[in-house]
């Protein structure tokens, strides 16, 4: 540049002068800068560019299928859920039309949006905080509804439909719910309907965000198949939800398949009441804590169930209105206890030590271990003492000798424990063999039925004995009480002290002895059919798929078995038998045991001793067709309150009434 | 005895003659006025196909009035040209005045818009001052530190250049508006950068900068003090984090994510781009405009504008190099800054880089400050190119 050779330029010749300013010149240093900047520019404009190449080139199908989700909404038509029947075809759970009154979060307002639901609450007589609980489940999925109210009132939803407009983002839906028509019948098998909670959706595949799933019994465990297939359809909306597009279908609801019991309805509600009056007996003769109690009927020769009673009980339709009253008792723990658990199934899940019925167990297995010769007598006494200890029998005025059949007909005590005594002296390398044998014949493992949850019952054993004792648990005398002593043979042989069995495993025992030495695995799901119409039995069900019982034969003597059905027989019909006064003048031969087992109790304030009444029999006595286990808790002597229980549920199954029941007294 | 004085006028009064001999309209940028030129046509497009459903019956409403808006701005831009740069320099202060003045009034007599003053109402426009805040600042700091000359080295300049410039964007935060806040103090980094400020001090201030960003953001909340209103901490913490909370503060970003991915290479058209149509993408006109104009225009379109961008930015960084004094160069390199901060933070809020924050994207945005004031500081930039050595 010219201007460059001017001889005025500052700093090459002449010292720069303080009043005057340098003319402004590019320095290399403001072009490095400039650089720095334009890098800059070009870094941002790159990562934008790349960005934006991912993206919409890379991804841009994805993002493509996002905002085509955005806005279609898929409206979610509830299928009806297939009905539950019992062995007739009787429909013991069905459906009913409701309407659900349901909430789309993402319709709600911005502002305003909790006084709407609050409102909505009020009116629909629900707890807000139940509503705003569950859409904060639903954060996250704004495009499923929540339901409010499944059930609501007729005067709700007319008062609702009216006044639509001031509810924005609230739905009126036609759906199903549940229908009981036998009431509080087989509650516990059946289990209910309720929707899906966040740690189910967890575990779960195949399920969504509100779906109805079934909880507990049946409905839960047939889920897949009661369910059916729920029906789509779609509609296209804006960002507030409104419809921009009719209502096209994808999709048609399916109904679910219908699931038959091998449960006979009225045998079921003969047993129930067969335990309230086992109850009410048991209370007259003063067992003033009897109040709960279970029933198994089932089929000796297949395992087929015909009734599993358990009471106290409910009536499942609470779970459709969910007054909160009748729910608590079973959702409630404190509650829960207070009502006696209603919810629990007594008959598959509650244990209780069996008594004098175990007595057959140790029969069978003493003979088939040889110990034992049935028709050589032993002394029947009022108590003997063994290792030092006496232990005594139910009626202490016994002084008689008796062979098998008589010991098991008269429930002598004494017996037993000498019998306990002979497994206890047995060599150790025999092992455990009346404990090998309680679990041969199903004891102290599920049974295996296909409802739950069972429970699994105990068969002490001793390294049960020696696991369970330790200084924690026990630190005064553990090393005592962990040994396994001549007390628990012999204890163990009249069903008494640590074993637990379920009324289930008791009376697939006596299905074993009724059906000649086969275990079967008990069942209530007979098949599953066609859904039909839902008012009642349909004509020819098709019959998508058939269970088949499983019986294990197990090779037992046969000898050995009816021995042990002699004495059964002479149990109900000798005059000095058990029940003989129960079962005697019935037309049909029962043969049976009854039952009466010692159990510490904790009623509340202390704890008391009670006997848990117990009967099992089957009959006919030459080609059994149902066995019998009645359980009622602390109910007193086995002869006085589960026998004659155990008799109504016969009497119900041959149609036949006893000519007269006298009941007495009697293990 | 050397005659400094005259010296200083002879050297000075070379370039001057030199510009008056050059023809004007010779001496223009004219790769920097078609980019302009460009930009506004092709925003122009733009927004005429974003706003296409939004005034039912006028599917041109909005378009019209930003095309008056950029004729207006044209006029500006046209008179700014004519301006000398040094016009600016010699009323710095009374510019300062004015700049503080207008962000004052604001927030006291502005018409309250979702929760934010910015806006002052003149007959039917709404006047956003804070647009015009950003040039206004860039030239008073641009002033202020080519007066300083050499002592822009002292630590003592860059501190009163932070002080002077500190005070509009307090007022502009006030608002609130964190965005412009964010350009503000972007635009007095890289004024301080051209100018020339020592490398420590400008690192000095980054740190400064960074540690003001972690407690606003991070630990002020953490002890309760809340310098940011919760939505806009959870606008800004959220971009990194979008698919945390997709219904509530990161919806936006979700909802724009999309938007720009379902535009793919080619867009969806204008009928055809639901999330714009549909109002899934909040603010589709202004804050998100790059957004729709992806969905609809595709990666070609959105790529097309980066360009045109990238064009004026360029020539932006050139006119720096031409700049005659040091006013003009550092002016020039504020204008160019002041525009790649406002792209890059709206673009890549749109497409889930940058946090949310209300910043208009230039030349494309609905609203008419934004339009006229980038349209002015690019007349700055042509006023300087002419007046080039």
């Amino acid at each position: 540049m010219a201007s460059r050779a001017t001889p005025f330029r500052p700093g090459r010749f002449l010292p720069p002068d303080p009043r005057v300013e340098s003319p402004y010149r590019l320095t290399p240093q403001t072009v490095f800068r400039i650089g720095i900047l334009g890098f800059l520019v070009l870094a941002a404009f790159g990562v934008l560019f790349f960005r934006l190449w991912s993206l919409q080139v890379l991804s841009g199908n994805q993002f493509l299928q996002a905002a085509e989700n955005n806005q279609l909404r898929l409206l979610r038509q509830e299928a009806p859920r297939g009905p539950i029947k019992d062995r007739h075809g009787r429909i013991l759970v069905g459906n009913t039309n409701a309407t659900a009154i349901q909430i789309w979060p993402a319709d709600l307002p911005k502002h305003g949006a909790y006084q709407e639901l609050r409102r909505l609450a009020r009116i629909l007589n629900v707890p807000l905080a139940d509503v705003t609980k569950q859409i904060d489940e639903h954060r996250g999925d704004p495009v499923t509804p929540v339901t409010v109210k499944d059930f609501a009132r007729e005067r709700e939803v007319r008062y609702l439909l009216e006044h639509q407009a001031e509810f924005p983002g609230m739905r009126i839906a036609d759906t199903f719910v549940r229908r009981y028509p036998f009431g509080d019948l087989a509650a516990q098998i059946l289990g209910y309907v309720g929707e899906i909670s966040p740690d189910q959706l967890k575990e779960d595949k195949g399920y969504t965000l509100g779906d109805k799933i079934g909880q507990g019994g049946i409905e839960s465990s047939f889920d897949k198949i009661l369910r059916g297939r729920v029906g789509l359809s779609q509609l296209r909306v804006d960002s507030l939800g409104r419809p921009t597009s009719p209502v096209e279908p994808r999709q048609p609801a399916l109904g679910g398949y219908a699931v038959r019991l091998t449960l006979d309805a009225k045998l079921q509600r003969a047993a129930q009441k067969a335990i309230v009056d086992g109850i009410n007996r048991a209370q007259e003769n003063r067992n003033w804590y009897a109040k709960a109690g279970a029933i198994v009927a089932l089929d000796p020769r297949d395992g087929a169930v015909r009734a599993l009673a358990s009471y106290p009980t409910y009536n499942p339709s609470v779970y459709t209105t969910r007054k909160k009253r009748q729910l608590e008792p079973l959702l409630d723990p404190t509650v829960a206890e207070q009502s006696d658990f209603p919810a629990l199934n007594r008959a598959i899940a509650g244990t209780y030590p069996p008594g004098s019925t175990f007595k057959p167990v140790t029969a069978l297995a003493a003979m088939q271990e040889h110990i034992l010769s049935p028709y050589n007598s032993l002394q029947c006494t009022g108590s003997l003492t063994i290792d030092g200890h006496k232990f005594n029998n139910w009626d202490p005025y016994a002084n008689q000798a008796m062979t098998l059949p008589t010991a098991i007909a008269q429930s002598c005590d004494t017996y037993f424990y000498q019998v306990g005594k002979a497994f206890y002296d047995l060599p150790a390398d025999r092992g455990q063999p009346l404990q090998r044998w309680a679990k041969t014949f199903g004891f102290g493992e599920p049974t295996g039925i296909d409802v739950g949850p069972e429970g699994t019952g105990l068969v002490p054993t001793i390294k049960w004995r020696h696991d369970t004792h330790t200084k924690k648990t026990d630190p005064c005398c553990w090393e005592i009480d962990r040994l396994w002593k001549s007390g628990d043979s012999v204890q163990l042989a009249i069903g008494q002290k640590d074993l637990q069995v379920t009324p289930l495993q008791m009376a697939r025992f006596y299905a074993l002895l009724a059906n000649g030495g086969k275990l079967v695995t008990p069942y209530v799901v007979a098949d599953i059919e066609q859904g039909g119409p839902d008012n009642g039995p349909i004509a020819g069900p098709l019959v998508l798929r058939q269970f088949q019982p499983t019986v294990k034969e197990l090779n037992i003597d046969p000898a050995a078995i009816q021995v042990i059905r002699e004495g059964l027989y002479e149990a109900t019909h000798s005059s000095l038998g058990t029940s003989s006064g129960v079962f005697g003048q019935f037309p049909i031969g029962i043969a049976g045991k009854t039952g009466t087992a010692e159990k510490v109790v904790d009623v509340g304030t202390f704890n008391t001793l009670t006997d848990t009444s117990w009967f099992c029999g089957f009959g006919p006595y030459e080609a059994p067709r149902l066995v019998v286990c009645a359980v009622i808790e602390n109910g007193g002597f086995g002869g006085e309150a589960a026998a004659p229980s155990a008799l109504e549920v016969f009497e119900s199954f041959f149609g036949m009434k006893a000519a007269g029941v006298n009941t007495k007294q009697a293990d | 005895m050397v005659d400094y004085v005259a010296a200083q006028r002879i050297a000075t009064a070379r370039p001057r003659a030199r510009a008056r001999d050059t023809s004007f309209l010779r001496s223009l940028d004219w790769v920097l006025l078609l980019a302009t030129a460009a930009l506004v046509a092709y925003g122009l497009w733009a927004i005429s196909g974003i706003t296409q459903g939004d005034v039912q019956g006028d599917s041109n409403y909005y378009v019209v009035r930003q095309g008056i808006f950029a004729l207006v701005g044209v006029a500006g831009m046209a008179a700014m040209v004519l301006l000398e740069p040094q016009f600016w320099q010699r009323h710095a202060k009374p510019l300062y005045v004015v700049l503080i003045a207008m962000l004052v009034i604001a927030p006291v007599f502005g018409a309250e818009v979702r929760n934010t003053r910015r806006w002052i109402d003149i007959g039917p426009f709404r006047f956003q001052p804070s647009e015009f805040g950003k040039l206004l600042l860039v030239l008073f700091l641009a002033a202020f530190l080519a007066d300083r000359g050499r002592r822009i080295a002292e630590r003592q300049t860059t501190l009163t250049a932070i002080g002077l410039a500190g005070l509009p964007i307090v007022l502009v935060f006030l608002q609130p508006d964190f965005g412009t806040a964010i350009v503000y103090a972007g635009c007095l980094g890289a004024v301080l950068f051209v100018a020339g400020t020592r490398w420590w001090q400008l690192a000095a201030l980054l740190c400064v900068a960074a540690l003001a960003a972690t407690f606003v953001l991070w630990a002020g909340p953490a002890v309760g003090v809340d310098i940011l209103k919760p939505y806009q901490r959870a606008r800004i913490t959220g971009f990194a984090n979008p698919s945390h909370d997709p219904g509530g503060s990161t919806y936006n970003v979700t909802a724009s994510i999309i938007a720009v991915g379902a535009g793919g290479p080619t867009g969806r058209g204008v009928e055809g781009a639901t999330q714009t149509n549909y109002n899934y993408l909040p603010e589709h006109a202004t804050d998100f405009a790059f957004a729709s104009l992806s969905e609809q225009r595709g990666f070609v379109g959105a790529t097309i504008l980066l360009l045109l961008y990238l064009l004026v930015i360029w020539r932006a960084l050139k006119v720096i190099t031409l700049a005659r004094d040091a006013f003009s160069a550092i002016a020039a390199g504020g204008i160019a800054f002041m525009l790649l901060i406002q792209i890059f933070i709206n673009v890549g809020m749109t497409v889930g880089m940058a946090p949310i924050t209300g910043i208009p994207l230039p030349f494309v945005s609905v609203g008419g400050s934004s339009m006229v004031a980038n349209l002015l500081a690019i007349g700055v930039l042509q006023s300087i190119a002419v007046r080039r050595r």
